[in-house]
């Protein structure tokens, strides 16, 4: 069951010669907990971190402009903003409920 | 520039990532350093950005294969019938993706001195007759670069793919029979060359790549005892490992 608010989790990946895999918790389009992992390249390395941090509480229609915002002076190969982007909005229409409670004030 | 060269021999994966943030760490007071190495007992190493989960861990224990995550991106590696290089030095002006290719000369000049023609494919591949034979990665810390790869001496897909998993278990077969058609490695291409022979001509590679002047050197005490602090506190550790 899909719905617009309540906690629920996706998962998606997008293939471009290499992977990104986004495994996110949303809570309605708000990113709850995410998880960026793939055989791509960005440096400085800890940059994914940094953008997983700063993706925390973002709106889905949000995430395109943090990632840019997070990822401006990297360096990256087999991954870039939009991808980013896609790959999350692609999780979150792939969403699963896991509890209906609806936690947002 | 003055190329340390260490032919080091087969090594626990934990101590080999470990030597290498080491040399990285101590860059400035040891000099650029080329290290030639081999993974004992055999290994998988992941990407820094990639899952343990890609990993079949339970069977890697019970094969005896270390697993481990690397300090540079890309994608998973089994570690068994090739050659590692790992190089550390001053960056080179420009982007950093170029500077992959720099490095990656040296391969292109090794397999050269032994009569494959190779050449670069995308950012990290080295390629012949279209198949790759070297995966390489690169990262920058501590002021320097750490570039670190593979040569495949001999390779067994089947056997990697009993450590890795896939996505869906009913494409395993195709996924397997994909990747042998797009790998290769020095027996394969009729190359009979060992594992000291090809450290030989590894060296020779990069030096005439980098236009470098070759030294041997043992590694000071204080690199090692570093390295030896990585690899029980950092790449030994489940927190390492399992932490994407």
């Amino acid at each position: 069951m899909q719905q617009g608010s309540g906690i629920s989790r996706g998962k998606a990946v997008f293939k471009s010669g290499k992977l990104i895999k986004i495994d996110a918790v949303f809570n309605g389009e708000r990113i709850e907990r995410i998880k960026i992992t793939g055989d791509f390249f960005l440096h400085p390395e800890e940059k994914i971190e940094e953008l997983e941090n700063a993706l925390l509480g973002v709106e889905l229609k949000d995430v395109e402009k943090v990632t840019a915002r997070v990822l401006k002076n990297a360096e990256y190969v087999g991954i870039d903003v939009s991808s980013i982007a896609k790959t999350v909005e692609e999780a979150w229409k792939r969403r699963q409920l896991i509890t209906s409670e609806n936690t947002s004030q | 520039m003055e190329l340390r060269v260490i032919f080091d021999g087969k090594n626990k994966a934990a101590w080999n990532m470990a030597l290498d943030e080491s040399l990285l760490y101590h860059l400035k007071e040891v000099g650029p350093t080329l290290r030639l190495y081999g993974w004992l007992p055999p290994a998988v190493s992941i990407g820094y950005f990639q899952s343990m989960e890609e990993v079949n861990v339970e069977k890697a224990r019970e094969m005896g294969v270390d697993v481990i995550r690397r300090i540079t991106g890309g994608g998973a590696v089994y570690h068994k019938y090739e050659l590692t290089y790992s190089i550390v030095m001053p960056p080179p002006p420009g982007k950093i993706l170029e500077s992959y290719r720099i490095i990656e000369k040296g391969i292109i000049e090794a397999l050269n001195m032994i009569g494959v023609k190779a050449e670069m494919s995308g950012i990290n591949d080295i390629i012949v007759e279209g198949k790759k034979i070297s995966g390489n990665a690169q990262t920058r810390k501590y002021g320097g670069l750490l570039q670190h790869g593979t040569l495949l001496i001999d390779v067994d897909v089947d056997e990697m793919f009993t450590l890795l998993k896939v996505p869906q278990e009913k494409m395993r077969d195709k996924i397997i029979k994909s990747v042998k058609e797009r790998v290769t490695s020095l027996h394969n291409l009729g190359k009979k060359v060992n594992f000291e022979e090809l450290q030989k001509f590894m060296a020779e590679g990069f030096a005439k790549a980098l236009n470098a002047h070759l030294y041997e050197e043992n590694l000071s005490q204080k690199v090692l005892s570093y390295a030896k602090h990585l690899e029980v506190n950092k790449y030994a550790t489940r927190e390492w490992n399992f932490k994407r």
